[in-house]
């Protein structure tokens, strides 16, 4: 006794093995002998033991099945047996325990064709034992399996006169339900009571594999919700006794269809999803859109950039204050100084500009830079010597074509005491104007001697020093705006040595860049200075032709220049935006020494006939 | 459920409480409760569908827990020898249909009432189990205490359908259950396991009797 003799028992695998053997004595040895050894696992191996002596080489009975609980029917196999030919050599008994009795009978209706014995109803009780017997020559083959009692061998029939009707559609039209009516299978006795059927229902779409199934239900009728309008359905039936767990066949499928153009089923709602997205997406746009309004305006639609002298404000020239920058402004078309001149010549650093800023008329800061700008170039013209003051000529101003201002030019300029800065020729990077801007009215060039308060640059010595020319008239032949002229600005710093240019001047007639390779150069001979056509960078041209006024660095030696005035007055502009200049006395400068810093002191004490645009920006400060 | 089998409970009670002793029941009672025919039948019905389900998953439990593989019966449940036997009770369906409706009443009663004592018997033998589950325990419980409503169902369903005024029961075989206590574990399993078996089997058939008798009370000409 594996289990001991306790009272209590244990469950169902600790068993003794007496026990075993007096219930398996119908097993196979081995059975027996693994009952013997492995009490435990055997429970297990009888399962799997059992299973392999079934094994179908024996005759056997394969199934037996009863429709209706009231006949049934047992089919056998013969298994590998070929000899039975006869009916006679196979036969059928049957044993059926009833309580208080047992009969055993041979089979009442044999079917050897199908292998079938067929139990009418006459032979056919419920609720008894029956088991099946099969003799084959006189061999009793019989298994446990083949002990059965009726209820539980039942596999009712499918339904039949399956049927659909339409319950409702949904609002949309794209859903709709239905009721799927039956009638219980006609063999089975529902109407008496003798069974009881229930039926399950599954349905699918028609190109789907999968079949969804409805809850087993007792009535023969079932709803089906949610069908989808346009697609094909199909819906078949099986039905089983009702508790017990035999499934009969499925029924015949019928097909459930409802024809319309819902097949949006599925595309209906991401529609309505892509036209909400859409319309959120729109909306936010139109909100940022208004409120970011202004900054969109001046995304898209920037405004275009007026020609302007750097500096100078257009408002003040429409406002009339121009008196201050007529002595320098006059003749047309001076408008730019040195506003676009730093942008068209970034790419050539040895470019200087002179920068003007006018933009003074508003602010006392820039009253103080105006005067400071004022201060610096009257401190030039003061050391010299002259009285120079700004903004006390009458301007007449008229319409500029090219720089869409008013271009003011002095009329009466000789009852005047113009005021022209002196140009700050400072060599340098453009960057450095501004510096050299306020270095301007650090010191006054001490080397001036009785030079006038106009000057004319008449070379820039390759040390960085300015030549100017003593005044002496020269014919403004073009005066453009600032653009290339750029302030001939020296510097004797160390990068002076990078930033050497030379002054060229170039014929008006003659078209040709000429380059000084060394600043003596016939162009700028004897035969005095010239205005040199300046050109315009101006958005606008209308000149005609210019010739590029080219400063390039150059090799050091200064060019024997005719001594000329130190300064001229600009008397006007002519129309071909030449400057018209009053020749100053003559006045020899003294050669321009390469002054430490300061550009005022390299100026050179030569006039020339002409100044640069860049000297009128600073001059109208 | 609880609440109907308390007040029929009552109603029987309240009915037959003179004659539980001498088990035989009057029919001139004054001042009991009336319940229609129809209604106590469908009453009947109900419990007799319970208790199968309750029988057959009760059997289903009692064998995982204690029933070795090879010992389980198969799917077609072949049983064994059951216990309440030599009693008349029809079994073909041939038959059934051709007795009459007191004898149906009668079947069904004799069925109940072999079925009080091996129901008892089984809460008690299952108590002597090691690792009895809880829900096997209460639904066999259960299951002997709707036995007896049943009964008592019955026995009034029979006054009202045989419309006569005492019915006498032969309980002749009352003895047929014999207890043996001194059985090993093995072979009080197997009986365990067969009166689960049988006791199911029963129950499907008094549910079986009560629907046809059901359908010849309603419709006497359509049931078969």
């Amino acid at each position: 006794m594996f289990c001991g003799a306790n009272p209590r028992w244990t469950s169902q695998l600790c068993y003794p093995l007496s026990s075993i053997m007096t219930v398996s004595s119908k097993y196979s040895p081995l059975l027996f002998v693994c009952s013997l050894l492995f009490t435990p696992g055997c429970a297990f191996l009888f399962d799997w033991v059992d299973t392999a002596s079934s094994a179908p080489l024996v005759p056997h009975f394969t199934e037996c099945i009863s429709r209706e609980m009231a006949t049934f029917s047992c089919w056998w196999s013969t298994g590998s047996f070929q000899n039975i030919s006869s009916p006679e050599d196979l036969k059928v008994f049957y044993e059926r325990k009833s309580p208080g009795k047992t009969d055993r009978n041979e089979c009442p209706q044999y079917n050897y064709l199908n292998q079938e014995c067929f139990f009418d109803a006459n032979h056919t009780t419920a609720w008894d034992t029956y088991c099946l017997e099969l003799h084959v020559h006189n061999v009793t083959y019989a298994n446990e399996d083949d002990c059965f009692t009726l209820p539980y061998i039942v596999i009712p029939d499918p339904p039949v006169a399956l049927n659909w009707t339409l319950l409702n559609l949904s609002p949309s039209g794209l859903s709709y339900d239905v009721l799927v009516s039956w009638k219980p299978p006609p063999s089975a006795d529902v109407k008496s009571g003798w069974m009881r059927v229930e039926y399950e229902l599954q349905y699918r779409e028609l190109n789907s594999t999968k079949w969804k199934n409805l809850e087993i239900q007792y009535d023969p009728q079932q709803t089906i919700y949610g069908l989808h309008v346009g697609r094909e359905y199909e819906v078949h039936i099986r039905s089983k006794m009702k508790a017990f767990v035999k499934f009969g066949e499925f029924s015949k499928s019928i097909f459930i269809q409802i024809e319309g153009s819902g097949d949006d089923g599925t595309s209906f709602p991401v529609m309505l999803a892509l036209i909400f997205g859409i319309s959120g997406i729109f909306i936010i746009i139109m909100f940022i859109v208004v409120s970011q309004h202004q900054r969109l305006i001046m995304i898209l639609l920037p405004p275009v950039p007026a020609p302007k002298i750097k500096g100078i404000d257009s408002e003040l020239l429409k406002k009339g204050k121009l008196e201050e920058l007529n002595l320098i402004l006059s003749g047309g078309g001076m408008g730019g100084l040195s506003a676009h001149a730093p942008d068209f010549y970034q790419d050539e650093p040895w470019v200087e500009f002179i920068e003007v800023d006018i933009d003074g008329a508003d602010s006392s800061e820039k009253e103080d830079n105006q005067g400071s700008d004022t201060q610096r170039l009257l401190a030039l013209s003061q050391q010299v010597g002259n009285h120079m003051h700004i903004g006390s000529s009458n301007a007449t101003c008229f319409p500029d074509d090219d720089s869409g201002r008013a271009s003011c030019y002095d009329l009466d300029h000789p009852d005047q005491d113009p005021l022209i800065p002196m140009a700050t020729l400072l060599p340098g990077q453009p960057e450095d104007r501004e510096a050299s801007a306020d270095r301007d009215q650090t010191t006054a060039p001490q080397t001036w001697v009785n030079t006038d308060f106009y000057a004319q640059v008449s070379n820039v010595m390759p040390s960085g020093g300015v030549v100017l020319s003593p005044g002496q008239q020269l014919r403004a032949q073009e005066n453009q705006e600032d653009a290339k002229k750029g302030s001939k600005k020296e510097t004797c710093d160390d990068n002076a040595k990078d930033i050497h240019f030379q002054l060229l001047v170039v014929d008006p007639e003659n078209t040709e860049i000429k380059q000084n390779s060394t600043p003596s150069t016939s162009p700028v001979s004897n035969e005095g200075y010239q205005t040199v056509p300046l050109q315009t960078v101006d958005p606008n041209p209308i000149e005609e032709q210019q010739s590029p006024y080219i400063l390039t660095p150059d090799s050091p030696q200064s060019p024997p220049f005719t001594p000329v005035a130190d300064y001229t007055v600009v008397q006007e502009v002519d129309s071909q935006h030449s400057l018209l200049l009053n020749p100053p006395p003559q006045q020899q400068a003294p050669p321009p020494s390469c002054q430490s810093q300061h550009p005022l002191k390299s100026l050179p004490a030569m006039p020339v006939d002409y100044i640069t645009p860049d000297l009128f920006g600073h001059l109208s400060q | 459920m609880h609440r109907r089998t308390v007040v029929q409970r009552g109603a029987w009670a309240v009915l037959l409480w003179p004659f539980l002793f001498t088990k035989c029941i009057p029919l001139d009672c004054q001042d009991c409760p009336s319940i229609s025919q129809e209604k106590l039948l469908d009453r009947v019905i109900q419990h007799a569908e319970l208790i199968y389900r309750v029988s057959e998953e009760s059997c289903t439990l009692f064998e995982e827990m204690f029933v070795p593989f090879p010992l389980r019966l198969q799917r077609n449940q072949a049983g064994y020898a059951c216990i309440t036997k030599a009693l008349p009770i029809p079994s073909s369906k041939s038959e059934i249909q051709q007795i009459s409706d007191q004898w149906l009443l009668q079947s069904v009663l004799l069925l109940v009432q072999s079925w009080i004592e091996p129901l008892v018997y089984l809460q008690t033998t299952l108590d002597r189990y090691d690792d009895a589950p809880e829900l096997l325990l209460n639904k066999t419980k259960w299951l002997s205490g709707k036995l007896l409503s049943l009964e008592q169902g019955v026995l009034v369903l029979i006054t009202k359908v045989l419309n006569e005024g005492m019915v006498s029961t032969s309980y002749t075989e009352q003895a047929i259950f014999q207890y043996d206590m001194q059985l090993d574990m093995l072979e009080s399993i197997i009986k365990d396991y067969t009166l689960f078996n049988c006791f199911k089997k029963d129950a499907h058939k008094i549910e079986t009797f009560l629907k046809l008798l059901k359908c010849r009370q309603t419709d006497k000409y359509n049931c078969a």
